[in-house]
């Protein structure tokens, strides 16, 4: 297949949009729904990402491939979801404070347990070795395919997260972010609800960073700090935390703006790319995110249409 | 015997500024509930003002502390008046007070470096005095630092606990209707309350950088210890956080000469600190008001 046509820089930009869409999408689930205030996304998807490469790389595989693969991010997966279990445990039941400390508090563990465990991660070094499971001729050609799985990957999270809108347990989760007290009067299991829509959406943004510790085929410390969670908040604010496809557009729009638009297409002096461009591009992240909450609270979307909702359920 | 004299020089002088910036975010969110990831930032631009003065005007570290110090509780002012005020008078969620605050964070943690440049700098001071505690050799500034924290930890005490204006700020933390009709100015009390705290946050900021280096994480990387001292300590009063500051600090340079990793020891009490929290839970949250 010829794919001069595209730019590597573009696969890459794309790859980064795609895989964030995914991220706001698992944290519309956990803030927009049921307001878990999860500022720790970058930890389970560092986790994911790194249980993934360790496994498949420090391991002595003896059956073939693509099995050490597939384990290997089943593994990532697992792990993830683990972890979302424990520090759902650990924050279920406290406030917003205890949430951004729970969470905020893992994102920080993981950073030093990848910086500090030298002999497995690579430690500030890196870790190498990693790969796609396949080989279809180019760089080029492999990384488009694995662009495309993502892209089948994050469309089935969107299908769910849209079907989790039309059925009683988004329902449900919507009551308990509004007010959990008054849903477990009634008789709902909040707490468990809470434990394992963490888990579940936490595995899935370990199986994001999964798939892009394929992409980066080496792992960094420096790729797990707190810019991955920022893009995906920022993303998901903009677009609107309570809409199902408010993470897709904010993404698209912020971090596609920079990107891909600015990376690729704007023809900025080559010197601002190293340093002034990142820099500028998270001031105006954290300046969005501050006016969106200040003057449309619920994003470029606007509120959760519930009235239409109800009425296509009822048939009225 | 000798571990334990180490563990409480070194963490002690070395930490100190933990417990001031810590100070400062306990007045910040007794008074106002807020969780305000921005005041990272205070901390690293007081680490800023200093550095800049000190390089730029050949001015002493001892000269530029107090005016770094001023410039940060200006700033922290700064963002009440532009940010926090009209947030809260347009009714914003306290979740998203807290968005908001991560957003002005990173803003100004980006910010900053278009106008302080982006290499990691550096206090341009001569090497500080060597003082001999308990067999171990301490820094002039970290000596400085301990001293400040301690004068400052009195005069907090003090001021909150035993002035008219400490009243008025209880008061005002506890009921802000009921102080409003007293004759407390909630604006008045709530501006000081800021500039305290971003003057502590500032200082801290520069005892920090005089330290190491002066770069645009360095506050961040110092927040979430901070907020673990408020949220853990501060139940009860400012006396809590101060104790439990000055035993966190004890207890990271205990595990620091214990373990091969220093950052083992973060990782050890970020956990113990999450689980104080899950047991006990977060008493301090019911009291202050959003």
């Amino acid at each position: 297949m010829n794919l001069d046509w595209l730019d590597a820089f573009l696969i890459s930009g794309l790859f980064f949009v795609v895989m964030v869409i995914g991220l706001a999408l698992l944290l519309h689930l956990q803030l927009g729904l049921a307001r878990i205030a999860n500022f720790g996304v970058v930890g389970f998807w560092g986790i994911g990402m790194y249980s993934f490469g360790v496994l498949f790389v420090q391991v002595d595989w003896t059956i073939p491939e693509p099995w050490p693969f597939l384990i290997s991010v089943a593994f990532g997966t697992l792990v993830a979801g683990v972890s979302g279990l424990l520090v759902g445990w650990l924050i279920a039941d406290l406030d917003t404070d205890g949430v951004l400390v729970g969470t905020l508090g893992f994102a920080t563990a993981v950073f030093i347990l990848a910086t500090t465990e030298q002999e497995l991660t690579g430690g500030a070094l890196g870790l190498g070795g990693l790969g796609f499971p396949y080989d279809i001729g180019t760089v080029k050609a492999n990384e488009a395919l694995w662009l495309v799985i993502l892209t089948v990957v994050v469309g089935l999270i969107l299908y769910y997260v849209h079907r989790v809108h039309r059925t009683p347990y988004g329902r449900l989760l919507v009551a308990l972010g509004d007010n959990e007290p008054l849903a477990r009067s009634l008789g709902k299991a909040t707490y468990q609800r809470k434990l394992w829509l963490f888990a579940f959406s936490s595995a899935g943004m370990g199986l994001l960073g999964a798939m892009n510790g394929v992409m980066e085929r080496f792992l960094a410390t420096s790729n797990i700090g707190i810019e991955i969670t920022l893009a995906a908040i920022v993303g998901l604010v903009l677009g609107g935390t309570a809409r199902v496809w408010g993470g897709v557009v904010g993404v698209v729009l912020a971090v596609g703006f920079f990107d891909i638009i600015v990376q690729s297409y704007l023809p900025l002096p080559q010197e601002w790319y190293t340093q002034a461009v990142p820099v500028f591009r998270e001031m105006i992240f954290g300046a969005v995110l501050v006016a969106v909450l200040m003057f449309r609270p619920y994003g470029v979307l606007g509120d959760m249409r519930r009235d239409k909702l109800i009425r296509s359920l009822h048939g009225s | 015997m000798e571990f334990i004299g180490d563990s409480l020089v070194i963490g002690l002088t070395e930490h100190a500024p933990l417990v001031l910036a810590a100070m400062g975010f306990f007045l910040l969110y007794r008074l106002t509930g807020l969780i305000n990831v921005a005041y990272s930032e205070t901390v690293t631009l007081g680490a800023y003002f200093g550095m800049w003065m000190n390089t730029t005007f050949d001015l002493g570290f001892y000269t530029v502390l107090l005016p770094a110090g001023i410039l940060a509780g200006l700033v922290s002012v700064a963002t009440y008046f532009l940010i926090f005020r009209p947030a809260r008078a347009r009714n914003v969620g306290a979740l998203e007070l807290i968005i908001i605050s991560l957003g002005l964070s990173v803003f100004l943690r980006h910010a900053l470096q278009f106008v302080f440049g982006y290499p990691v700098r550096f206090y341009d001071v001569p090497p500080p005095d060597t003082i001999n505690v308990l067999g171990v050799g301490v820094g002039s500034f970290r000596m400085l630092a301990l001293a400040m924290v301690l004068l400052a930890a009195l005069g907090l005490y003090y001021f909150i606990q035993r002035t008219n204006l400490g009243l008025q700020i209880r008061a005002l933390a506890s009921d802000e209707g009921l102080a409003e009709v007293s004759g407390i100015r909630p604006l008045l009390v709530t501006v000081l309350i800021w500039f305290v705290a971003g003057v502590a946050g500032g200082l801290a900021g520069a005892f920090y950088g005089v330290g190491s280096s002066v770069a645009p994480l360095l506050g961040w990387r110092q927040f979430l210890l901070i907020l673990l001292v408020v949220l853990v300590g501060g139940a009860r009063s400012i006396r809590g956080v101060i104790f439990t500051g000055l035993a966190t600090g004890i207890a990271l340079a205990a595990m620091s000469l214990q373990f091969a990793q220093v950052l083992y020891a973060q990782l050890v009490l970020i956990v113990a600190f999450v689980i104080i929290l899950k047991i006990r839970g977060n008493p301090l949250a019911d009291t202050v008001k959003v």
